[in-house]
């Protein structure tokens, strides 16, 4: 790496680790647009977990917690269907965090392009937490991971958001 | 560091840097005459460069730019008190003295100091600091056309709004880092007067079946917002939020006024005049008295998470009304992961920017 861009993306990483300390941190719903799919990585800070859970939380319990606490329909209501298929512990920013891989199926014969995300996870406790969903990577547009898309937030009450790749 | 030094002996001289521990009820300042004299008087002191970054334009982009983020997190506009000599330095001061009350000059004072407390542990270089405070002055000063006096740094942000659609206190937002502490040998503990109120409100209603709102607080509900996005500079940190929307479920609100006994509601009056008081009285007086009409009490809600005695993280107290909204929040510290920190916000759900904003 050239040592400017070396340089820019420490100064980034100083930038947002000091603006995590200063904040209380934030999820992530960060997503992956394929063909016939939506993978989501969904990251959780354990500070605010915790709160929500009202206890410590665990990796196994995890999967659980998230599922009752997420799904994604089609823009007519039709469920789609929600897997977690990983959970690791992570730090960042400073601040430990649950990150999982979620796979989102749209039904038969429906469209993966856009969907209903539903999310109240740490929210229906934490009223100043925020969720922020963001497109990271599409199949149909190889663009998107270098400059990845905020497409908006989930706060206490908001608790669904339409969602589509930026380039539709 | 010598800047900092002749800073603070000043305020000293000047019977600043105290504990702010009396309870913040006496209220002077904000007529336009003074204020206006005074600001004028800081333009002559000022170089034309000075003058530029002093004066802006009123727009939501300028009057929505306030943080309770480190400078080097949120860069302010504004002229830098940090870089004014002594005669530019006393002329600003004489601005404040004029727009605040006696409590919110001193509040100024406190959290700048609790900045310098932090300024060696700034590792980071994120800009705690006492010299880091911005003074705008958004609009032409007039007697009679809307224009605002915007003063703030990390734990403050004054927004003075005069000849508004409404009277224009807020958005206030102030915090302290740390809560109490020693400084070139004074004690300080700038928010005594805020905690003191909220801490005997929350015990006061605590055993009300009501009281405890839903949920959990780690920070202020309505305050800046920071947008992330994953390997990417973090943006915003400012009140892009605005305009706000608030709670309108009774549930979620808390305790009713008139459910409170006398004794109760008198608590609920000095807390909510602990925040009103800051600002100077010509400018907060009609909304206090606004937010204490029997018609706006009787709609008015108090409520409060965590611990009542606000001695631990997670501790939440609000006063919610037609218009009104105070929060008070107890965090972790920055500097010292074991400690805590205050942050505290008044909004006016009519008044914000003096009723002068919309989008």
């Amino acid at each position: 790496m050239p040592r400017s861009r070396l340089l820019a993306a420490t100064c980034m990483l100083a930038y947002a680790a000091a603006t995590a300390a200063h904040h209380a941190p934030n999820s992530f719903v960060r997503l992956d647009f394929r063909e016939r799919s939506v993978k989501a990585e969904v990251m959780v800070p354990l500070s605010e977990l915790g709160y929500a859970l009202q206890g410590t939380p665990t990796v196994d319990a995890f999967p659980g917690y998230l599922l009752r606490h997420m799904s994604v329909t089609t823009v007519r209501g039709a469920a789609w269907t929600v897997k977690v298929t990983s959970v690791h512990a992570m730090t960042y920013f400073d601040q430990p965090y649950f990150r999982a891989e979620v796979e989102l199926a749209p039904p038969p014969g429906g469209s993966a392009r856009d969907f209903v995300l539903t999310s109240d996870a740490v929210t229906h406790e934490v009223r100043n937490h925020v969720v922020y969903v963001v497109a990271e990577r599409d199949y149909a547009d190889t663009t998107l991971a270098a400059a990845p898309r905020l497409l908006g937030i989930l706060q206490y009450p908001v608790r669904q958001l339409a969602v589509r790749p930026p380039r539709g | 560091m010598q800047i900092t030094f002749t800073r603070t002996v000043l305020l000293t001289l000047l019977g600043a840097g105290t504990a702010n521990a009396a309870p913040c009820e006496r209220t002077n300042g904000g007529q336009i005459e003074p204020v206006l004299a005074a600001v004028a008087t800081l333009q002559e002191t000022l170089t034309a460069p000075q003058r530029a970054l002093l004066e802006r334009p009123l727009t939501a982009t300028s009057a929505t730019q306030w943080s309770n983020l480190p400078l080097a997190l949120v860069p302010r506009a504004g002229l830098r008190l940090g870089d004014l000599d002594s005669k530019q330095n006393a002329a600003a001061r004489d601005v404040f003295a004029a727009a605040l009350s006696a409590c919110g000059l001193a509040l100024l004072d406190e959290v700048r100091i609790a900045d310098d407390y932090l300024l060696p542990l700034d590792r980071n270089s994120i800009g705690w600091d006492g010299r880091n405070y911005y003074l705008s002055v958004l609009g032409a000063p007039s007697e009679s056309s809307p224009w605002m006096l915007q003063l703030g740094g990390h734990h403050l942000a004054y927004n003075l709004v005069f000849n508004g659609t409404q009277p224009g206190a807020t958005p206030l937002f102030f915090g302290t880092e740390p809560i109490r502490f020693e400084y070139q040998g004074r004690s300080h503990e700038p928010m005594n007067a805020q905690s003191n109120a909220m801490r005997a409100l929350a015990t006061a209603i605590a055993a009300h079946a009501r009281a405890r709102l839903p949920g959990t607080y780690t920070d202020v509900v309505k305050g800046v917002q920071v947008t992330f996005v994953p390997g990417q500079r973090p943006t915003g940190g400012t009140d892009t939020g605005f305009p706000h929307s608030y709670p309108t479920d009774a549930g979620e609100r808390g305790v009713p006024y008139p459910a409170l006994d006398e004794q109760q509601q008198a608590l609920v009056r000095t807390a909510l005049r602990s925040y009103a008081s800051l600002p100077g009285a010509a400018i907060s007086q009609p909304l206090v008295e606004a937010y204490e009409s029997p018609a706006a009490l009787r709609e008015t809600f108090v409520g409060y998470s965590g611990a009542p005695s606000l001695d631990a993280r997670g501790s939440y107290v609000r006063i919610d009304g037609p218009r009104l909204w105070m929060e008070f929040v107890v965090q972790p510290a920055v500097a010292d992961r074991t400690q805590n920190h205050y942050h505290a916000l008044w909004r006016d759900k009519q008044a914000d920017y003096g009723g002068e904003l919309s989008r």
